[in-house]
C-alpha cells in the first residue's frame, strides 16, 4: 500500500511528506509512509560477528526488529548517545518482503511537506561515490534535506557507505 | 445418469482463466485437499471390505463436491473426471458395479491425477509458475471407467468379481500392481505431502469459544487492576489477589493460543497406508500396518515435518526388515509383517514408535562397518545403545550392513538429521530376529524451547537445553593448547574441543571473571564441544521469535527470545557451535 502511494505518478516524483532527521548536523529525509514509529533508545543485543554498524536487535512490543547505526553506516564519527538519539522504525523492502528495521539517528526534525517544485534530483558528488542510495534532494527553509532511499541502504553490503561530506558540512554552517 | 456423449470424451485442456478470483481458487485448492485426502483413504478402507456401503458413500460424497466446485471455476477436466468417478461409484451404491481390485486401482489412480490438476492449479495460482494452459491425460482412465460401467449395465444382476477386470482394456488389466518403484513411492509420496501445506486452519469451535472467554477474563483482571490502583487507598492484598488472577489468564491464554496450532497426526500417520501398500506389493511382501493414537495433537508445523522421517523409516522398515512371507513362515512367524506406528504424549512431549517385526538389527555386521568406516575405534566395545545408534550415522548404509538387500535403502542418518531438526531424538531397540522400534520423541511444538541461559561478557544467550550434556567448573578439567591455536578439554578422559565464547563473540569488553567462568559440554549430531561461558543464569523455558531474514546467514544464531526483563537474548544454535571451524569469517547483514 505504501509502496503503491510513492509509485502512484498523480503524487509526483518523490513530493509528498517526510520525516526529517537530524545526523552528524546535517537534515535527511525518508518517507512518511516508510516510517512504522519512532521510539526512543532501548537496550540493543548485539548478535556476535556482525559488522560493526549493525548494533543489534531490539524488542518492540514482543517482536524482534534488527537496528543499525546510521552514524556507523555513512561512516560519520561516532558520539554519545543523547537524549534526542531514537530509533526511527520504518518499512523495509528486502527482495519483495517488508521488514522492520531500526534506524538510529541523532534527533528527529519534523514531519515535512516536500512539494514537487522543491525537489531536485541528487547532484554528481564526485569520486565515483555511490549515491543511489540519496534518492532526491529538497530545497527549503534555507537548507538542503537529503532525501534517502532506505531499502537501498540496509541491503547495501559495503561496511561503510561514504556520505558525500558536503550534506553534513554545508549543514553544520549553515545551523 | 453416468453415460457421457461421445464429444466429451477425450482430453481436455485446462485454463486458469485470468479473471478468476484468486482466493476463490485458494479455497477450491484447500477444499480439494480435503477430499482427496478422504478419497485416499476411502479407497483403502475398500480395498479392505468392498462391502462398506458407508465407505463407498463417503467416497461418492468426494467426488461429487469435487465436480461441483470444479464445475463452478469452469474446470472441465477436473469436473469431467469426477463425474465419471461419481457414476462409478453411483453403480457401486445402486449395486449394479462390484467393487474390484481394478476398480480400487482406478479409482487411485484418478486421485492421482485429480491432484496432479490440484498442484498445478496450485502453483498457477500462487504465481510460482506462468499461466498456461494444464494438460494432463485424462481420456484413458474416462474411457476404462465408461467400460465398467456400460458392462455392469450390460449384465445388470450382479457381476462376479473379476468380471469387470476382463472387460477393461489391456492397460488396466496390469494395474494392480502399483508401478512405483521405493524411490519414487517416496518421492510422489513426499510430494503431495509437501504440497498439503494447508493455507487455511481448521480449528474446533471449543477452542476459539475458550479463547474469547479468556480474552474476556484478561479484560475484566486488567480493569480490576486499573481500579485497585486508582483507588486513593491502594489494597495491596486485592492487588496481589487480582494480579495472581491475571497471571493466571495469561499463561492459560497462552496454552490455549498454542492449542489452536495443534492438530492431531491422524493425517500424516495415515497417509503411510498407501505407502506400505505401495510398497509391499512392489516388493512381493506381505505388510500389515496398525496405527495406535492417531488423535494425539502435535504442532502443525511438526506434523509437516516429521511426514517425510515417518515414510522413509516406514519404507526401510518394509524393504529391509520385513521378510518374504515364506521366509517368516519358515521362521515360524505369521507370514503377513506388522508394521505399527504409535504416537502419544509422554512428559510434555510427543513420543512416535515405529515398530516392526521383521529381521532386527545385526549387531556383529553394525560393527564391522563401523570398524572398517573407522566410526569406532579397534577394540573399543560401544555399548547396546551405542552400537544401534551408528546406524544413524552418514555413510553408513542399513541395506548392506542389516540385510544385504542391495541398494536404494534410503540412510538413516538423513531421518536423523530432519528429527534432530525438530529438536527431536531417535532411540533404538532391536531384537535379533524378532523386529526394530524406532521412537522419535519430539518436542509438543516448535515455539517454545526449554533453555539454558549462559551470560558471556555482558550479553546473555540461550542454549538449547536438549543439547547440555554438562557443566563443570573449569579447574576440574585439563585445557590443552595444541599446535594452531586450538584448544581442547580433558574431562573423565574424554578429550572435547574447547570454544572460548567470550573471544569467538569478540565480548572482550568486560573484565575477566575471577572464578574463570564454567564450562558447559554440548553434543549433538554425535559431537561434543566444550563452551566456556562467564555464568550460568539460569533455565528458563523461552518463546522462540525468529530474527528476520537478515541474520539468517549466520548459522550461530538459530533465533532470539525476550527474556524477563524485556531484553532480547540470543539462542545458539547447537548444531553450529559442535560443527564450527576455527577460523570464521565476518558475516554479511541483509540478504
Amino acid at each position: 500500500m505504501a509502496a503503491l502511494f510513492l509509485n502512484d505518478p498523480a503524487a509526483g516524483k518523490g513530493a509528498g511528506k517526510y520525516l526529517t532527521f537530524i545526523l552528524g548536523g546535517g537534515a535527511f529525509g525518508i518517507p512518511i509512509l516508510k516510517v512504522r514509529e519512532i521510539i526512543r533508545l532501548i537496550e540493543i543485543t548485539p548478535i556476535p560477528r556482525m559488522p560493526d554498524y549493525v548494533r543489534g536487535v531490539v524488542n518492540l512490543r514482543g517482536k524482534i526488529v534488527p537496528v543499525i547505526d546510521l552514524r556507523m553506516k555513512f561512516g560519520l564519527p561516532t558520539t554519545a548517545t543523547t537524549n534526542r538519539s531514537c530509533i526511527i522504525v520504518t518499512l523495509v523492502t528486502i527482495a519483495s518482503a517488508t521488514k522492520l528495521m531500526g534506524l538510529i539517528v541523532d534527533a528527529i526534525d519534523e514531519v515535512y511537506q516536500i512539494h514537487q517544485e522543491d525537489i531536485e534530483p541528487a547532484p554528481d558528488f564526485g569520486k565515483g561515490a555511490p549515491t543511489g542510495y540519496i534518492q532526491n534532494m529538497a530545497k527549503g527553509k534555507g537548507h538542503v534535506k537529503a532525501l534517502l532511499n532506505i531499502d537501498q541502504i540496509v541491503q547495501d553490503d559495503h561496511a561503510i557507505l561514504p556520505l558525500p561530506s558536503i550534506l553534513t558540512d554545508k549543514a553544520n554552517s549553515s545551523r | 445418469m453416468s453415460t457421457l456423449s461421445e464429444e466429451q470424451v477425450g482430453e481436455i485442456p485446462l485454463e486458469l482463466k485470468a479473471d478468476l478470483d484468486a482466493d476463490l481458487v485458494n479455497e477450491f485448492i484447500s477444499d480439494a485437499r480435503e477430499q482427496l485426502e478422504n478419497i485416499e483413504q476411502g479407497t483403502l478402507a475398500l480395498e479392505k471390505n468392498a462391502q462398506n456401503q458407508e465407505v463407498i458413500h463417503t467416497l461418492f460424497r468426494a467426488f461429487h463436491t469435487f465436480k461441483g466446485n470444479a464445475g463452478f471455476l469452469d474446470l472441465t477436466a477436473i469436473s469431467q473426471l469426477a463425474h465419471m468417478l461419481e457414476s462409478l461409484l453411483d453403480g457401486a451404491r445402486e449395486n449394479r458395479l462390484q467393487i474390484n481390485l481394478v476398480i480400487i486401482e482406478i479409482i487411485l489412480k484418478s486421485r492421482d491425477t485429480l491432484q496432479q490438476f490440484v498442484d498445478e492449479i496450485e502453483a498457477q495460482n500462487s504465481g510460482k509458475k506462468p499461466r498456461q494452459i494444464i494438460l494432463i491425460p485424462t481420456a484413458a482412465l474416462k474411457v476404462s471407467m465408461r467400460h465398467m460401467l456400460s458392462d455392469a449395465t450390460a449384465h445388470p444382476a450382479k457381476s462376479v468379481p473379476g468380471h469387470t477386470s476382463e472387460s477393461a482394456p489391456a492397460d488396466m488389466k496390469a494395474a494392480p500392481t502399483p508401478a512405483l518403484s521405493h524411490d519414487e513411492a517416496i518421492t510422489a509420496n513426499s510430494a503431495h505431502m509437501n504440497g498439503a501445506t494447508p493455507h487455511l486452519v481448521k480449528v474446533a469451535t471449543s477452542k476459539l469459544d475458550g479463547l474469547v472467554d479468556l480474552a474476556g477474563e484478561l479484560l475484566i483482571a486488567q480493569s480490576l487492576i486499573v481500579q485497585n490502583i486508582s483507588s486513593p487507598t491502594v489494597n495491596r492484598h486485592a492487588l496481589s489477589r487480582n494480579l495472581d488472577q491475571l497471571n493466571r489468564i495469561s499463561k492459560e491464554l497462552q496454552r490455549t493460543a498454542m492449542a489452536m496450532r495443534m492438530v492431531p497426526i491422524r493425517g500424516t500417520l495415515q497417509k503411510m497406508h498407501r505407502l506400505v501398500r505401495d510398497i509391499a506389493a512392489k516388493q512381493k511382501k506381505n505388510v500389515q500396518l496398525i496405527l495406535e493414537g492417531e488423535d494425539t495433537e502435535v504442532d502443525r508445523t511438526i506434523v509437516e515435518k516429521i511426514a517425510d522421517p515417518l515414510m522413509h523409516m516406514v519404507c526401510n522398515a518394509i524393504d529391509h526388515a520385513i521378510e518374504l512371507p515364506d521366509r517368516r513362515a519358515a521362521m515360524g512367524k505369521h507370514p503377513t509383517g506388522t508394521i505399527r506406528i504409535r504416537a502419544y504424549h509422554k512428559s510434555g512431549n510427543i513420543i512416535i514408535e515405529v515398530e516392526d517385526d521383521g529381521v532386527g538389527l545385526n549387531r556383529e555386521r553394525i560393527l564391522e562397518k563401523a570398524l572398517a568406516n573407522g566410526l569406532v575405534k579397534p577394540g573399543a566395545t560401544p555399548d547396546e545403545k551405542e552400537l544401534l545408534s551408528l546406524i544413524l550415522q552418514p555413510g553408513f548404509s542399513t541395506a548392506a550392513v542389516v540385510t544385504n538387500i542391495s541398494g536404494r535403502g534410503v540412510g538413516m542418518d538423513v531421518v536423523q538429521k530432519n528429527i534432530a531438526k525438530l529438536r527431536g531424538k531417535i532411540d533404538i531397540k532391536s531384537t535379533p530376529g524378532h523386529g526394530t522400534t524406532f521412537t522419535l520423541r519430539l518436542p509438543l511444538t516448535l515455539a517454545i524451547i526449554d533453555g539454558l541461559i549462559i551470560r558471556v561478557g555482558g550479553q546473555r544467550y540461550i542454549l538449547p537445553a536438549i543439547a547440555v550434556r554438562e557443566s563443570f567448573h573449569p579447574k576440574s578439567g585439563k585445557v590443552t593448547s595444541l599446535p594452531g591455536g586450538v584448544e581442547v578439554v580433558e574431562m573423565r578422559k574424554e578429550i572435547m574441543p574447547l570454544l572460548r565464547l567470550r573471544e569467538h563473540f569478540h565480548l572482550m569488553d568486560g573484565a575477566d571473571d575471577a572464578g574463570g567462568g564454567i564450562m558447559v559440554v554440548i553434543e549433538t549430531d554425535g559431537k561434543k564441544r566444550c563452551l566456556l561461558a562467564d555464568e550460568l543464569v539460569g533455565k528458563q523455558e523461552v518463546v522462540i521469535k525468529n530474527l528476520g531474514e537478515v541474520f539468517q546467514t549466520d548459522p550461530m544464531v538459530s533465533g532470539g527470545a525476550i527474556l524477563g526483563d524485556g531484553c532480547v537474548g540470543l539462542i545458539l544454535d547447537a548444531s553450529a557451535l559442535v560443527h564450527l571451524e576455527p577460523e570464521t569469517k565476518e558475516l554479511k547483514f541483509a540478504v
